[in-house]
């Protein structure tokens, strides 16, 4: 070996552990907080949790709350709703924003105020959220029921009914979150080459061909992205529905997190909660998975 | 009550303290030397809350003691009591507990018995025992006087019927004692959408539709367990008479009341009550002052009070959805015997009347005998007492909450019209006898309805 050649493998073995050296505290700090307590969460779904004389009493549990899970009305039809309202919420976001999107980049003056009311929803905290279509769905003086009355139709009560109650809850989600997608699809189209277009131009492609030939295939990757993130926070759904529908009526608009909220917290049963939290974390990191798995496919292919 | 100092001193501030020192001093005259540490009182915020407030402000003006309340909403306020219990140091002395969890804190062994902080302390002989919920035996795990004195009543609550006097009038109609005249007159006065024979409490919450379930599953005759008494939890809610009550209260909503009761809670039952939307309500007597509120109601001086009706040969039964005061274990001996005064003094017939005429429901009987309740806006006191003769304590396990929420689910269902009564009252009865099995309790059940 050349004395070159020694010293470039010192300098490279020098720079592994400087790397690992640098590395270490941050990998620490994330085993620390977001592995741990993950672990943490999985370990407590084997266990029971009982308090006697001001203290907890841990006892093992088996499997026996993950066996517990399938027939457990709540979470069953919790879980249903969940995927329900996750495809049809996200699918109304993508749709929607991506048209808004496209629509304001060939806006050439004054985009900016398109741009500014179209995010305008994603600004406004939860708790407002609710208040405010709680009131947009009042059978007695809402806007919406108000705008069905001119046309000799309701009151009807969409919150309290079985058979709107999710579709409502869904539009909202809509509404709430499309601006998270409208943002993403504007700064996607925005970015595209503009030579492309120029040639299809060139080639006499019509509007809608330029859409679906241009347009589309070069954003995929963008829009499964922003699928992926928007199906796992759908997942995720709490705060609208706590606040306008709590879950019912029945079990027409539970959703998983409000379940693992009800047992959890509300019947303080640690062990049996901490289990379906582990099966929803399994349930979202599988579909976080498939998503970037189904980008890479689509960015290779593109 | 008290409120947390900034802690920024400004020139301001010192000049704006020198001029009104002398109007503080003078103030101060009015009130007693506080002899008590200051206490803090967790507690929800309900229908009655704000005449606790005042009753606590009276307190304070009388004894010069200081009182803290952290309010809170109902589920929230569970948890913020759990958080504090189960930590080595207490955050609050005294926990204002409901009727589905106070088991919970007694089995859990978070409570300090008030006569084991004062062996002085006697219950007033007027004070309502609310069903011994007061007392518990930790070695036979029941709630027994032969136990200790571990909580104060705070709110004795229970529900009434809530009727129309006015439309009762016009229509020469006869206060319903049995649950066939309630269901007659509610379907004389039905006429959506203006007028709701009865509206009815069905949405899934904390404690919700259940409790408005209990007078009619308790009226008819049936129950969750066979003797709870006497530790037998053998799950009896679907027996014939569990089945007759649910089929009558779905009934009832479906031909004489509100056709969204399965989402309805309790603003909302009100809400159709004192907009004139309602001939009945089946509601906790917290509600009360509200009805007579001009400006919240529509109906003032029109809704006259009754115990809940009953089928004949049962007495009326409302399940207790009680508030009890206890105090933690795990705050200092000071703060204990603070609490320990501020309970001495809250069950006096005096505090009592007075917390009475700030729109409380007192737990003493010495208001309900004041001459107070012969007065037209305290109409209600005469039905109450004679209701809390008969309340039913529907839970003295600590995992009533579990029990609570399988009710609340089964209920909730069957009145929505996701599943048929039996098929609830089954897979309720089911999930019921798992809760008690898994937790050791001697249970059994029966087989299941046809």
């Amino acid at each position: 070996m050349t004395t070159t050649a020694i010293a470039d493998a010192s300098a490279a073995r020098e720079e592994r552990l400087w790397r690992w050296l640098m590395l270490t505290p941050t990998g620490l700090l994330l085993a620390l907080f977001s592995i741990l307590p993950i672990l943490n969460l999985f370990a407590l779904s084997f266990l029971n949790v009982a308090w006697k004389d001001g203290r907890a009493e841990i006892s093992a549990a088996g499997l026996s709350h993950y066996a517990a899970l399938p027939s457990d009305n709540l979470f069953r039809a919790g879980l249903f709703n969940t995927i329900v309202f996750a495809i049809f919420a996200v699918l109304g976001q993508l749709v929607l924003g991506f048209v808004l999107a496209l629509l304001t980049s060939r806006v050439r003056r004054g985009s900016v105020i398109f741009r500014t009311i179209f995010i305008l929803p994603i600004l406004i905290p939860g708790i407002v959220i609710g208040a405010i279509w709680k009131l947009m769905y009042n059978p007695d003086f809402g806007l919406i029921n108000q705008m069905f009355g001119l046309v000799g139709l309701g009151p009807f009560d969409w919150l309290k009914s079985s058979d709107t109650a999710l579709m409502s809850v869904i539009i909202v989600d809509i509404w709430h979150w499309m601006p998270f997608c409208f943002l993403l699809f504007l700064a996607g189209i925005e970015s595209l080459p503009q030579d492309v277009y120029e040639a299809a131009e060139l080639d006499g492609a019509s509007w809608w061909q330029e859409l679906i030939y241009v347009t589309l295939p070069m954003m995929m990757p963008t829009i499964l992205v922003t699928a992926a993130f928007r199906i796992i926070v759908a997942f995720k759904v709490f705060d609208e529905v706590y606040l306008l529908t709590s879950g019912g009526p029945g079990t027409s608009t539970e959703v998983v997190s409000f379940t693992i909220y009800q047992r959890f917290f509300t019947e303080d049963r640690a062990g049996y909660g901490a289990s379906m939290s582990v099966v929803v974390i399994f349930i979202v990191a599988l579909m976080l998975v498939l998503a970037l798995a189904a980008r890479r496919r689509t960015g290779a292919a593109t | 009550m008290t409120s947390k100092p900034n802690g920024s001193t400004t020139r301001r501030a010192v000049l704006g303290a020198g001029a009104i020192l002398p109007l503080a001093m003078s103030r101060s005259i009015a009130f007693a030397q506080a002899k008590q540490v200051p206490i803090t009182i967790v507690i929800n915020q309900s229908p009655w809350f704000n005449s606790f407030r005042q009753t606590v402000e009276h307190y304070e003006k009388e004894t010069g003691n200081k009182v803290n309340l952290d309010v809170n909403p109902f589920a929230g306020s569970l948890e913020k009591q759990r958080n504090s219990v189960r930590a080595s140091n207490g955050q609050y002395d005294i926990l204002i507990m409901n009727s589905g969890w106070f088991a919970e804190m007694y089995a859990g062994g978070f409570l300090e018995a008030i006569t084991d902080i004062d062996p002085a302390f006697k219950l007033d002989k007027d004070v309502y025992t609310l069903g011994d919920t007061v007392y518990y035996d930790a070695a036979k795990k029941v709630m027994t006087p032969a136990g200790k004195l571990m909580s104060m009543p705070i709110s004795p609550l229970i529900p009434l019927l809530y009727y129309r006097g006015d439309l009762y009038k016009q229509n020469g109609l006869k206060v319903p004692e049995t649950f066939t005249e309630l269901e007659a007159n509610a379907r004389k006065l039905n006429n959506p959408p203006k007028m709701y024979g009865i509206v009815q409490r069905g949405a899934r919450g904390p404690h919700t539709v259940a409790f408005d379930f209990y007078p009619y599953l308790y009226g008819f005759g049936g129950g969750i367990f066979k003797d709870q008494a006497n530790a037998d939890y053998t799950v009896t809610l679907n027996n014939e008479k569990g089945r007759e009550a649910l089929d009558y209260y779905i009934r009832l909503a479906k031909e004489a009341g509100h056709p969204k009761t399965a989402a309805f809670d309790q603003a909302e039952v009100i809400q159709q009550m004192v907009t004139g939307h309602a001939a009945h309500i089946m509601m906790v007597i917290a509600a009360w002052s509200q009805m007579d509120d001009p400006n919240k109601s529509a109906v003032v001086d029109k809704v006259e009070f009754a115990p809940t009706p009953h089928v004949v040969g049962v007495p009326s039964s409302p399940g207790l959805g009680h508030w009890l005061g206890g105090i933690s274990k795990n705050v200092p001996d000071d703060r204990k015997r603070a609490a320990v005064e501020f309970f001495r003094w809250f069950q006096t017939p005096k505090a009592q009347i007075a917390s009475a005429k700030m729109g409380a429901i007192p737990i003493s009987a010495a208001a309900y005998n004041d001459p107070m309740s012969n007065e037209r806006r305290y109409r209600w006191m005469k039905p109450m007492a004679e209701s809390l003769k008969h309340a039913v304590n529907i839970y003295q396990f600590p995992e009533a909450s579990e029990v609570i929420a399988i009710l609340e689910l089964g209920l909730n269902r069957a009145i929505a019209g996701e599943i048929t009564s039996v098929a609830a009252l089954n897979s309720m009865s089911d999930e019921i006898q798992a809760v008690m099995a898994k937790n050791g309790y001697k249970t059994g059940k029966l087989p299941p309805l046809k």
